[in-house]
């Protein structure tokens, strides 16, 4: 039996999901027998912690500075062009000095450049560790579309959802104890919890894609949140990797593909997908407009089955 | 007739050169119109050739290079101004107004942003009517303007001018665009006011205002016509694949292949190089530059950019005409499809 979740107000609804055909009221009892439980929720109403963002770039007008509604943000040297060149050697320092006298744990770090480099994030994160052991860390490189201004408010939120997805998950865990959770995301597929927790993200609207899917599988006469909480049992464990990669000739393309198809089977085992299941689904690839030769945006998806 | 571009108007304008705008994705968009807002202050004061003195030095300023670069590698803000003020000192003369080279999106607001930071006049007008890929497609070039001297300020502060025959610029302006980072202003065509008023497409500032205005047709921003030429599901984008298929080299230029879901249910492919430079129907001709070709995504009426189009999209094919000068052989032979290495 699969159990579909939604948590909503007042509290949760559960459909248990066998042979495709749900049914509900589900007893406690019986929930907690569940092969696996898929939860839907919506999180534009859940509270948000104040975040400490780190931009790696240069100077900018005040109008394009990081936007941070609660918590702070700074600018530090570095970054990279979108030809992958260094723009600036990376300002450790001024990192370090951020992280330890900011007093938050949540950080969004959003590097110029990282969907083509995501060096300069991920030393950033390590100087963040060393001064704050317990932070909480979203790197931009992850959502990975670009457009600097977007990607940071991506992993602004992201970072402002973290406690919150952890409190979640660890009331999920409890209530359903050794049943594997999952959560859907806000366009289609599922996410491990283990996922959830690091990219909440992700589901930020999991509940109205649930709701969507479930309605267009079940037709009309059924209440809302038990037809979300069916259309989230339909979704497979599913991630995406969006890149821009630099290729001379077919065999750098290539090989620049297997990295971005690598990485996206990496993610979507670590999505929850059984390894042996992991498959790309789409790849897309399209020349950059107004770049020399050899600039592409790599896109893929991959999907994979429940263990 | 002056006036004043306000806020409220620069959202309009923003939004009514973005119509049928290509090559511009969210992001920068979005940073050219946040940008643009926190310098226009009061207003930006709008001006016809006409109305300037003849010998009044006007500079045409425009972004040059990816829009992408520029949405990932911020300005530090200060790139209009020091282009334009290259270009004085070049010229040893005040610029007295900054004009468009073209009004796609980005490249409407940065020079209303170079005027607002300048406290000049923009003319109401732009050099193509349409954009092309090339600094040199221009109308200002087919009035016989050179587009050098020409300065360029990088976002990581740098500036270069350069100095050439015409028909070199954009060659030399390539590789240092990539130097600097993929962008650049660029701040070129030195004109006298009543050159500009001859080369100019007129009127082109506030008929995209009147375009953006909420409710406007979208044919108000076409002002030489547009049809619709079919709609189309993208079946591919060479390069691209949806299913796990070996994947080909996608060389530029690039081809998008679409299928009409109904009607004729003709196989359409469009060959792209940077923009859309052909249509064909069932392997006939349909449409070419000069002309502007593009897609709109039918279900958030945007257009969709050459390098967004994936198999699954529907949308609808359009063609902007050009602006009649562009249909003169002369015209034709700078943004024509021979221009794009096309011999038809």
């Amino acid at each position: 039996m699969i159990l579909g979740v939604v948590l909503g107000r007042p509290g949760p609804v559960l459909v248990a999901v066998m042979d495709g055909v749900p049914a509900w009221p589900v007893a406690r009892a019986a929930a907690r027998t569940a092969e696996r439980a898929c939860v839907a929720l919506d999180l534009s109403r859940s509270r948000t912690a104040p975040v400490a963002a780190i931009r790696v770039g240069g100077a900018c007008p005040e109008a394009l500075r990081p936007v941070v509604s609660r918590g702070v943000a700074t600018i530090v040297r570095g970054g990279h062009g979108v030809t992958g060149r260094p723009l600036a050697p990376l300002d450790t320092e001024a990192v370090r000095r951020f992280a330890a006298t900011c007093g938050l744990a949540d950080f969004a770090v959003t590097a110029t450049g990282s969907t083509m480099l995501a060096d300069h994030e991920l030393e950033v994160a390590a100087a963040i560790t060393a001064e704050v052991p317990d932070a909480r860390i979203t790197l931009s490189y992850e959502f990975g579309h670009p457009g600097l201004r977007e990607r940071e408010a991506d992993a602004i939120r992201n970072a402002g959802l973290g406690s919150e997805a952890g409190r979640i998950a660890d009331e999920v865990a409890r209530e359903l104890p050794g049943v594997p959770a999952y959560f859907a995301r806000s366009g289609r597929g599922l996410v491990s919890a283990h996922y959830f927790r690091r990219y909440p993200l992700a589901c930020y609207r999991g509940a109205a894609a649930s709701l969507e899917r479930g309605r267009a599988a079940l037709g009309v006469p059924v209440p809302d949140d038990e037809a979300a909480a069916y259309g989230a049992t339909l979704g497979r464990p599913e991630a995406q990797v969006e890149r821009i990669v630099q290729a001379r000739g077919q065999a750098e393309l290539d090989r620049e593909l297997q990295r971005a198809r690598d990485e996206a089977l990496t993610r979507v085992v670590s999505a929850g997908a059984a390894p042996g299941s992991a498959r790309i689904a789409e790849t897309t690839v399209n020349p950059m407009s107004y770049l020399p030769d050899g600039l592409y945006r790599v896109r893929v998806i991959g999907e994979g089955a429940t263990p | 007739m002056s006036r004043l571009i306000d806020l409220d108007e620069l959202g309009r304008f923003s939004a009514g050169a973005r119509v049928f705008a290509t090559g511009a994705g969210d992001s920068p968009y979005h940073l050219a119109l946040d940008w643009a807002r926190s310098v226009a202050g009061k207003g930006v004061e709008l001006v016809t050739a006409g109305e300037l003195k003849p010998e009044t030095l006007c500079v045409a300023v425009s972004l040059a290079g990816s829009t992408t670069a520029l949405g990932e590698h911020l300005p530090r803000g200060d790139e209009p101004e020091r282009a334009v003020r290259a270009l004085e000192r070049r010229l040893g003369e005040r610029a007295g107004a900054v004009v468009a080279l073209n009004l796609a999106a980005e490249n409407a607001l940065v020079p209303l942003i170079a005027a607002a930071m300048l406290r000049l006049p923009l003319v109401d007008g732009d050099g193509s009517g349409r954009v092309f890929p090339l600094v040199e497609q221009t109308t200002y070039a087919l009035g016989g303007m050179s587009p050098a001297p020409l300065a360029l300020a990088g976002g990581s502060g740098e500036l270069i001018l350069l100095e050439t025959e015409a028909g070199r610029v954009e060659e030399l302006l390539r590789p240092v665009v990539l130097a600097v980072g993929g962008w650049a202003v660029v701040a070129c065509y030195p004109m006298a006011a009543a050159d500009l008023a001859r080369v100019l497409v007129p009127g082109t500032v506030s008929l995209l205002i009147r375009a953006g205005t909420p409710g406007a047709p979208r044919s108000a921003a076409a002002p030489f016509g547009v049809r619709r030429l079919c709609r189309g599901l993208i079946l591919s984008v060479e390069g691209s694949t949806g299913h796990d298929a070996e994947v080909s080299l996608p060389s530029q230029p690039s081809s998008i292949v679409l299928r009409e879901p109904d009607g004729m249910r003709r196989l359409v492919r469009l060959e792209a190089h940077n923009e859309i430079v052909l249509a064909l129907a069932d392997g006939a001709v349909v449409a070419t530059v000069p002309d502007q070709i593009c897609m709109i995504c039918t279900g958030d009426g945007m257009v969709v950019d050459v390098d967004e189009a994936r198999p699954g999209l529907e949308v609808d094919i359009m063609v902007v005409k050009a602006a009649p000068v562009w249909h003169t052989e002369r015209g034709l032979a700078l943004g024509g499809p021979r221009a794009f290495g096309i011999a038809l």
